[in-house]
């Protein structure tokens, strides 16, 4: 094995065996975690553009080593100051159990199909697991989704590998059954709608380092895992295609409605998650079912720009005093670094030029326009291009939502007022996502040289913007200029301080989106009014709910009734048990009597 | 080359646009080289930066004007850059100053900037799945994903072409601003959409906001004017015509209402789909 990966592994053993001690050795994270990143990503890059090909680092593992390692680049130094105000007891625990993830993470990597893979699959799940249960009982519902939702990842897998690993049993029909359950245990892992229900409830509840990796890193194994599948069980079916492309555009318009009727700050971001991941599957579906470059292309780089302004968007989430958008606003003034970098970060997410975000959708679109024309049902194909247009303009209103409800405008509670900056180490781990996801926007072709890409003028794009923007607003910022109260509609009143406006006047979370939610059939706004008083002004509360929650607690209700039916066969009389046992037998006999 | 063409034009397109508005209304209306003057006098004057708005204020109306100006050196009036997918980094560079606008909008903690933002968030998602899908299905039909090779009306396109016109001129009315969408002559920050969003802006930073404004609807004009049939006329012939019906829309026309906005948006769309449909499934009349 690649001496550079083994060191980076002997590293996160290093650290987990740290943080036995007492005190916590929380100190060695940016060295260890980052140290194995940086050797990750080294590591990685160099198989990738090499196009390795042998086992177990061809150039696909490798590429999305060096997407795990230039994560952990990042989170390394920030986690070390993040779990600086944790409890101790805690903290030991997560930086005993955070290493262990991330090795468990790169070792999925390099597993050749069979039980390794399982067992660093499911460890790495329940490593996961257990992190958020550290969380307490605030997590709680979000750490059983997750556990929940590995188990059904796991069970898919299981059925595909084990079928897989039985070579004799291939026989016709039964690569549609291995493909039901690679993209059962894969989609569950990538959030393919409708199997994303837990995403959005499990990565807002963990802490925010630990959500950049599972949102960044993590998630992305499961799309890891669907390519890398072709090579266990040779090329997929045509339904799969389909399947994805289908599913995958659903998801990510969906995703994107339901993320702008959430009033969580991390929620949002899951919900992009989402949105980003289901797109990623349509690409692959699509690439799957036409072959075109565009859609490979599309793939691989989103995975690494997904990953880096995810990893930024969430830790700078980290800084945050309270997760509510409708309590959050004007924190530029107490968080200006923090608002930078996710303003970066917002800006590559909403797919504007010249960053990262819109390569991908330029791509996409290409990829959608290349379609074969009177070729019968993948001719429709181009009509993808309408679904990412919609998905490229709902995404840029969740991040100006988000962005501006948090970081400007007036705070809307007194919690918005005491927010403290990250110092140091958090600023630098920070600083490297941000630098690293402005080289992937500004060179493109660095990371993509082995798929020889079609590029716009990014590099002159960029250097038109800042030069000609830079000179505009010196020129601007130097006229004569005065600060005064924002217009309100002349209610000043010379008693009266500053202007007439508070800050309950500035748009809700949610009556920002209201308009946009009531295009979507799929979400029911309703609107309560209340009133304190007889003569009180009335308050108005938006609430939203949609049709997949409805059928999650139907289905949970449902399963709710036929477990307790089954109950009744636990009812300890021995008379029924050897019955069964009897019956069992019988069916056993049955099935193997030749 | 075409950024600089549509700079020194839009004052005129929009300032003249007013005066043509004011002789149809039997008004004496303003010069109509007015807007020039209108931005050199804003441009001299104090700005004025409220309490507590940050970077984003100033960045807002440069970047936007930038944007504008940068997607125009991608329409091939004049000789300029060109490349397969040229037309999505034009949308693209369009919808990055719009990003801006809003998110500026939200700066000042203004009830009015707040629902000009979610008003624009509304009208560019209305607005952008048609425009895209009918600049694709030009380039289907043409053959080429870039602007410069996109062929003229002919008969044997002339349906797809019909849907594509209908899609892009509600579009340049939604993005620019004008009559069924918005009213720019309104002076109600309650109906208002794109000027709720400028409340706050004063001076150089207004002159750069309507500068940018401006240069939107000729970019989406010279669009229009790609897909017409008069050779080196089209864009003059574009711009007249844009301009004789934007004067007759907004002097006997009236503004919709804003919810029913989807209604209007959703023939955009849906002839965008039918535009791309009718390439790839080989309509003809």
């Amino acid at each position: 094995m690649n001496p550079l990966i083994e060191t980076a592994l002997i590293f996160l053993g290093m650290q987990s065996l740290l943080a036995l001690l007492r005190p916590p050795a929380t100190g060695f994270l940016p060295l260890s975690l980052g140290g194995s990143g940086l050797l990750l990503l080294l590591a990685g890059l160099g198989a990738w553009l090499a196009g390795a090909r042998g086992t177990p680092l061809d150039a696909a593992a490798g590429f999305y080593m060096a997407l795990l390692g230039a994560l952990y680049l990042g989170v390394g130094p920030y986690l070390r100051e993040y779990l600086s105000h944790h409890e101790p007891s805690r903290a030991r625990l997560e930086a005993f159990l955070l290493p262990l993830f991330a090795a468990a993470m790169v070792g999925v990597l390099l597993a050749p199909p069979g039980y390794a893979f399982l067992f660093l699959w499911e460890g790495m799940a329940l490593l996961g697991y257990l992190l958020m249960a550290l969380e307490g009982p605030d997590g709680l519902a979000g750490s059983r989704a997750f556990f929940l939702a590995s188990r059904l990842s796991g069970a898919g897998l299981f059925l595909a590998l084990i079928l897989l690993a039985h070579k004799g049993l291939r026989v016709g029909g039964l690569e549609h059954l291995v493909w039901a359950g690679l993209v059962l245990g894969f989609g569950t892992k990538a959030a393919l709608f409708p199997l994303h229900a837990w995403l959005p409830k499990a990565h807002p509840v963990a802490m925010s380092p630990l959500s950049a990796l599972l949102s960044g890193g993590m998630v992305k194994l499961g799309l890891y895992g669907l390519y890398r599948a072709q090579d266990w069980a040779g090329p997929p079916p045509e339904w799969v295609g389909w399947l994805l492309v289908a599913l995958g555009l659903a998801g990510a318009v969906y995703a994107l409605a339901r993320g702008l009727a959430e009033e969580d700050y991390k929620g949002v971001l899951a919900y992009s998650s989402v949105e980003n991941l289901n797109l990623l599957l349509a690409a692959l579906g699509a690439y799957f079912l036409l072959k075109s470059p565009f859609f490979l292309l599309a793939f691989f780089f989103q995975q690494a720009a997904h990953a880096l302004f995810k990893g930024l968007l969430f830790l700078g989430s980290g800084a945050l005093p309270v997760r509510e958008l409708s309590r959050l606003g004007g924190l530029h003034r107490l968080l200006p670094r923090t608002a930078a970098w996710s303003f970066l970060g917002a800006l590559a997410a909403a797919g504007l030029p010249p960053l990262a975000g819109f390569l991908f959708e330029w791509y996409l679109y290409q990829g959608f326009l290349a379609a074969p024309r009177g070729a019968g049902a993948s001719s429709l194909l181009v009509l993808g291009v309408g679904v990412v247009a919609l998905v490229g303009a709902l995404a840029a209103v969740s991040y100006v939502r988000l962005f501006g409800l948090a970081f400007l405008g007036q705070p809307r509670s007194t919690q918005a007022m005491t927010a403290r900056e990250m110092g140091g180490f958090g600023q630098l781990g920070l600083g490297v996502l941000a630098g690293l996801l402005l080289g992937l926007s500004l060179f493109p072709t660095a990371l993509l040289s082995p798929l020889k890409p079609p590029l716009y003028p990014v590099l002159p794009l960029f250097l038109a913007l800042m030069g000609l923007g830079g000179g505009l607003v010196y020129w601007v910022r130097r006229k004569p200029q005065r600060v005064y109260d924002p217009w309100d509609c002349g209610f000043h009143s010379p008693d009266l301080q500053g202007s007439a406006l508070t800050p309950q006047m500035q748009p809700h979370a949610l009556g920002y989106s209201e308009q946009l939610l009531r295009l979507f059939p799929f979400l029911e706004l309703k609107a309560h009014l209340s009133r304190e008083e007889m003569l009180a002004p009335p308050k108005v509360r938006l609430e939203v709910s949609d049709w997949l929650e409805v059928m999650e607690t139907r289905l949970t209700r449902g399963y709710t009734a036929l477990a307790h039916q089954v109950q009744r066969l636990q009812s300890g009389s021995l008379h029924l048990y050897l019955l069964l046992q009897f019956l069992t037998l019988l069916l056993v006999l049955g099935v193997v009597w030749r | 080359m075409s950024a600089f063409l549509l700079l020194l034009l839009a004052p005129l397109f929009t300032g003249s646009l007013k005066w043509l508005k004011a002789r149809l209304q039997n008004r004496q209306g303003p010069d109509p080289l007015y807007d020039y003057k209108n931005l050199l006098k804003l441009w001299r004057k104090v700005w004025i930066r409220p309490q507590g708005s940050s970077p984003l204020f100033l960045l807002a109306p440069v970047v936007g004007l930038l944007s504008t100006g940068l997607a125009a050196v991608f329409l091939p009036l004049l000789p300029g850059i060109s490349f397969a997918g040229d037309f999505l980094v034009l949308i693209y560079l369009l919808n990055l100053g719009r990003f801006l606008q809003v998110l500026a909008a939200l700066d000042t903690g203004s009830a009015f900037g707040g629902q000009g933002s979610y008003r624009e968030s509304l009208v560019s998602v209305l607005a952008e799945p048609g425009s895209v899908l009918a600049l694709g299905a030009v380039g289907l039909a043409s053959g080429s994903l870039s602007l410069a090779a996109f062929s003229p009306l002919s008969p044997q396109n002339a349906l797809v072409y019909t849907l594509v016109l209908v899609a892009l001129t509600l579009a340049l009315l939604a993005e620019g601003a004008r009559m069924p969408v918005d009213d720019p002559t309104t002076h109600l920050e309650l109906t208002m959409i794109h000027e709720a969003q400028l409340l706050d802006h004063s001076g150089p930073l207004l002159a750069l906001y309507e500068l940018s404004a401006g240069m939107k609807i000729l970019v989406y004009i010279g669009l229009i004017a790609l897909l017409l049939p008069f050779g080196g006329l089209s864009f003059p012939a574009a711009l007249l015509l844009a301009w004789l019906a934007l004067g007759y829309l907004e002097t006997y026309g009236v503004k919709l209402r804003y919810l029913r906005l989807p209604d209007l948006m959703s023939y955009n769309t849906l002839s965008g789909i039918l535009a791309v449909l009718g390439v790839v499934l080989r309509f003809r009349i």
